[in-house]
Formats: structure tokens, sequence, C-alpha cells
């Protein structure tokens, strides 16, 4: 089934100048985003899954550039916008946001309900009453009870999870095509996670959007990814189906990121951790960047860096472990018994 | 919100109560000459006649309490030195209204030049603007004030051909003297106002107004400006106050005829009426200030507030 290409990124490099040094934080990424899918980007802190989509929405900081590759969206280049105003189309109108952290991402100073007619002044038109009335609408669709009388309340008579389905109000209201969730529950209690991911999952179907979640929780991803991409050290290592990244992955990063999944260990055994640290990106990286890493590491890991081998048509990863060529290598002990579980199911 | 502008004013009398008393026992440990203008022509029993009648060997809390009485009846007392038997509060507004309205002058001129320079350094960071104003704000806190007061009155008379004196009757003799008293305000409003827009702008509800489509220029005045003004508005009664109440330096160099060298100068001549009712007068103003600068913070930042609000969280 050929799915509509909604964004597509191709070869993206990001670079950020740090006192005189360069940081790699992008690594020639290539991603398609499908319409109405729901994508998941995985992968450790300071892996690039956030400089990733914050050029979708050219929020890089000052010192971040993209140095090469191409954005496309509706037959623009995003790579190519120079002006403030080209984004100014995009931003909240094609693509919104909603933030990791609550109780910084809403303006202390000024009401809930201002703060969203803002968004619908800029994207929809809507002035005054009309905006109030939308604003109300939207916010009775967010799952705040009392809308009327929240509208005029300031961020801080909001509790956290409140406060972020305010946010998700926000970006509801610039009625965008694609909404980005960067950590959207991070900050959040347990209890209030499984609410705000749920009322993600309704608004998806409510407004006909495509998502991108950025997480490092896999049970989140579990929840509501329809597809899954691996970041290690600014690249995507892995990309597949849900289930297909689950219960057969493919990269030996994402074999350690699953065994570091506490539900995997036996009890009585310690946690399983991945040794090492990640790569210096300020450093050119040859090979494959999880090599030093990886117990299971080959000779060419060291050295050139793989390509992308198809599991199948929509599953891949860049190792060179599905090489033809490569010596069989099992994945270890715990992802084993994932991929039974899934055969005896199945 | 009337409630606790009610409550800090009673705080406020409170802490003036105690100021009042504390500087008034103070200054009854002063020589006794600051009560006498002919003090080496008394001898020993006119001395004393003068002070039992002055009421000055009474007990102390005597002598507070009826200072207190005095000042409900709306007054401080008489000058005994600095111009004999004339009330204090006469001296004081005679001297007042050129202060009053150089000093209004030169914080207008210190906000509307101050304000812009700091929003154009937190704009342009580590730009031009950010670092002329650096350099500004360096030389006009590094450089002892006198230094570049004395300096602009030397040379910018001369350029500019204004007169060095100043003289209330002609309004060109007013300028130099009122921008000069700006400058250190200048540099202090752009310095914070950089910091907090700064800080302001790298706070997270600012890259969320950007990704819902938001403009920088309303980013920066709606929320950025708005958001770092709430800080610096705390203090700007008491910078106001300070302002009105006169500069000696500036004063004495345009012999402008204000309130600035007027508590120095009746402090070396020993007028202790003087000197009390001047010092309570600046306590009541640095009070007043502070006061005026909570609530109007209170009026700006809806989380603080300090009466009890039903039905929050």
């Amino acid at each position: 089934m050929e799915q509509e290409i909604l964004l597509s990124v191709k070869n993206l490099e990001v670079k950020f100048d740090l006192r005189g040094r360069t940081l790699n934080a992008i690594r020639g990424i290539s991603l398609d985003l499908y319409k109405g899918e729901s994508l998941a980007i995985v992968g450790e802190s300071g892996s690039g899954k956030s400089v990733l989509v914050k050029t979708f929405m050219g929020l890089l900081d000052a010192n971040g550039r993209i140095t090469d590759g191409e954005i496309l969206y509706n037959g623009q280049d995003f790579t190519k916008f120079k002006t403030e105003k080209e984004w100014l189309a995009i931003r909240g109108k094609e693509l919104a946001m909603v933030l990791q952290d609550p109780m910084t991402s809403l303006n202390p100073l000024k009401t809930v309900g201002f703060q969203i007619c803002e968004a619908l002044e800029l994207h929809q038109g809507l002035k005054g009453a009309k905006a109030k009335e939308a604003a109300v609408s939207i916010l009775e669709d967010v799952g705040i009870t009392e809308a009327g009388r929240r509208f005029s309340q300031y961020p801080h008579e909001f509790s956290g999870g409140m406060r972020q389905r305010a946010v998700i109000a926000i970006a509801v209201a610039c009625r965008p095509k694609i909404l980005i969730c960067d950590e959207p529950t991070t900050a959040l209690d347990v209890t209030i996670q499984a609410q705000i991911l749920n009322l993600l999952k309704d608004l998806k179907a409510k407004y006909d959007l495509t998502t991108i979640y950025i997480t490092h929780d896999l049970g989140v991803v579990a929840n509501v990814a329809d597809r899954i991409a691996v970041m290690y050290a600014g690249d995507i290592v892995e990309i597949g189906k849900c289930d297909e990244v689950f219960y057969n992955p493919r990269h030996p990063y994402t074999w350690a990121l699953l065994s570091s999944l506490p539900q995997l260990g036996v009890k009585g055994e310690n946690l399983y951790s991945i040794k090492g640290a990640p790569p210096n990106l300020f450093t050119h990286i040859a090979g494959d960047a999880f090599a030093p890493r990886n117990p299971r590491a080959l000779k060419i890991d060291f050295v050139k860096r793989p390509p992308y081998f198809d599991v199948s048509p929509t599953h891949k990863a860049r190792t060179w472990l599905l090489d033809p060529r490569a010596p069989k290598v099992d994945p270890p002990e715990s992802i084993r018994k994932l991929r039974q579980g899934v055969s005896a199911n199945g | 919100m009337l409630k606790y502008a009610a409550k800090r004013l009673i705080q406020s009398l409170v802490t003036l109560v105690i100021i009042i008393t504390i500087v008034f026992s103070l200054l009854r440990l002063m020589p006794v000459e600051g009560y006498f203008q002919n003090f080496d022509k008394l001898d020993k029993n006119q001395i004393h006649a003068a002070l039992l009648s002055m009421g000055l060997l009474d007990p102390l809390p005597v002598q507070l309490k009826n200072f207190f009485v005095q000042l409900l009846h709306g007054s401080l007392g008489n000058s005994l030195i600095y111009r004999p038997n004339v009330p204090v509060l006469d001296i004081i507004a005679d001297k007042a209204p050129v202060s009053i309205f150089m000093g209004l002058a030169s914080m207008a001129i210190a906000l509307l030049l101050g304000l812009p320079l700091g929003t154009a350094m937190a704009r342009s960071k580590a730009k031009f603007w950010d670092k002329f104003g650096t350099a500004f704000i360096v030389f006009v806190t590094a450089v002892p004030a006198a230094v570049y007061y004395l300096l602009i009155q030397v040379y910018f008379t001369d350029w500019l051909g204004l007169p060095i004196l100043f003289s209330e009757s002609d309004p060109v003799s007013w300028i130099l003297p009122t921008v000069s008293l700006s400058l250190g305000n200048i540099a202090y409003y752009a310095m914070w106002l950089r910091r907090y827009m700064v800080d302001e702008l790298n706070k997270d509800y600012i890259r969320l107004a950007r990704a819902k489509g938001v403009d920088s220029k309303t980013i920066m005045k709606k929320h950025v400006f708005r958001n770092a003004f709430v800080p610096m508005v705390q203090y700007l009664p008491t910078s106001l106050l300070y302002t009105i109440a006169g500069s000696i330096y500036i004063e004495s160099l345009y012999s402008v005829p204000g309130m600035g060298g007027l508590l120095v100068n009746v402090i070396q001549r020993q007028d202790n009426n003087m000197v009390q009712a001047l010092v309570l007068i600046y306590s009541a103003i640095g009070i007043v200030g502070l006061l005026f600068g909570d609530i109007l913070m209170n009026l700006m930042d809806p989380r603080i507030s300090f009466e009890k609000k039903g039905g929050a969280r």
C-alpha cells in the first residue's frame, strides 16, 4: 500500500557552532512522514531528536545551521527558507508543537484564553467574542471542565496536567496538519501521562492530524506510535512499523535500548544498561557510531558507515549485520524472548 | 487588592514610626551646639535656659511624644542655623519645585532612552547595540559620576554653546543638568531591562509562541518586554523619588537651587532640626517608593496575590 508522503527529509545535516568548534548534530538523515500516521522518534538525550524536529519549524538555535539536505513539504524546501516571513506561513499553520514542560511553556502573565486566542487570530482570523467562543470549545475538547471560567484564568491557576492540556489546546487552535509532541509527558505524573496520551490520540482522529512524538519513553511509543525511528548520534539507525521494531529489531543499538527496559529484566539481576558513553559529535565518526559500545561489533563497523538494509518494505536498519556477507550474530537473550513471544502469539 | 494596599500602607507607617524614633533618639546624642547660632557667646545659664525652653531637657520619651504631636500638626520644627526660625517645611518648599521638575524631566529622558536601549541590546545580543550599550553602561557605572558630570559641563557647554550655570528663567540652561542627571538611570534601566529580557527570551513559552507562528516583533512586545518589565517596575518608584530628591553633584556644579545639597549643607552647619527633618523625609521617600513598587508589581503580575482566592488548582 502506497501512502501519501506529507513531509520528506532528504540527507539532512545540521551543525552547531560551539565556542569555535563544530558539533555534528544531525548526520545525514532521510525520513518520510506519511499523512495521518503517528511516528515516534526515540533515542537517548543528545541523539538529535529535538534538533531534527526543530528544523521542521525553523526553530534551531542561532548557532545551528543546516549544512546539507532538503526538507520537502508541499512543494517547498524548508532548508531554502531565509526570512522569518517564510516561516510564519508554516509555523502553527502547517506544523504545531507541544513542548516537554507544561510548567514553563505558557506565558505566566497572560491568561490561558489570551494565549489560545493568539493562535486563533493568527491562523483562523477569529477575533473578540468569536475567538473566545472557539477557544472555550477547544478547551472543552482538550478535557478542561468549566472551560468558560478557565478561559480567563492564568497559567499558575492550572495544575501541571491541565497546563499541558492548555498547551495542546494552543497547538490545536492553530489547526495544523502536523503536530509535533516533544516529550509531551516527560514532566507529568504517571497517572496524568496516560490521560494526555489518550487525549492526543483522540485529537489526532478528531482534527485529522499527523503526529510526531519525540520521546525516550518506550512505553509512550508502544502506546501511540504507528512507526518508530530509532536515533543514535544524530542518525536514524533503524526505522520500521511499531511491531517490527519492537519484536524484530535488527540494529545492535535497538537491541541495547530494548534490553534496557526494566520489564525485560530478570528479577534479582541487575537491570541492563548500555556500557560506555555516546560518541563525541565534535569529531568525525567513521563507521557505525554505536560500534565502540557494541560488544558484537564487526571489524568493518569501525571503518565504514553501514548503508540501510531493508528487512521488509517498511523496515530498514543501518547495520552491517544485515549484509549477506556478515557472520550470523544473534541478538541478546532478552530480545530473542521478545521475538518468541510474538511468534507464539501470532 | 485594596486590602493588600491597606495592609502594606499600615506596614509602611509602622516602619516609618520606627525610623523616626531611631533617628530622633540618635540626634539627641548630637552636641548641643547644633541648637544655637551663637553658641560661643552664651554662658552656661543661658544655654541651660534655652535648652529648657526648647524642651530638650525633658526625658527622651516625653520629647519623642512632643515631636510626634508636632508632626501630626504638620510641622517639622524650625530651622536653627541654616535660616534661623524659618519653618523647615518652608525651606524645603522653596527648593523642592526645581528639583522635582528636573527629576521628572530626567526620569522621562531615562525611560525614553534607557528602555529602548535595553530592548535593542537584548534583541541584538553580542552585536552592535549590545556592545554599544555595554560600553555606555560600563562607562557610566565605572567612572565616578562627578568626573563625567564635570566633563559634560566643561566640553558640552562649549560645543553646544549652552550656559554653564543654571538659571530658572532660561530653559536652555536646564538641558545639561537634566541630561546629566538622567545618564545613571539610562544605564541602570538599559542594563536591567536587557538582563530580564534575555532571561525571558530563553524561556520555553517564547519557544512555544514562536512555534505557534507569532512573529518576533509581537513576541518582543507582547511577551518579552512586558514580562521583563515586571521585575523592573518594583524599583521604578524608588528610583523616581530619589531622582526627584535632587543630586548633590549636579546641583552644586550648575548651582541649581534644589534640594540636593541641602542635607550635606545642614549637617556641616550642625542644624539639628534640619538634619532631623531631612533624614525623615528621605527615609519616607524610600519607604513610599518601596510601597508603590510593591503595589505596581502586584497590579502587573497576576501570580502575586496576597488575598486567598477560591477555585485555583
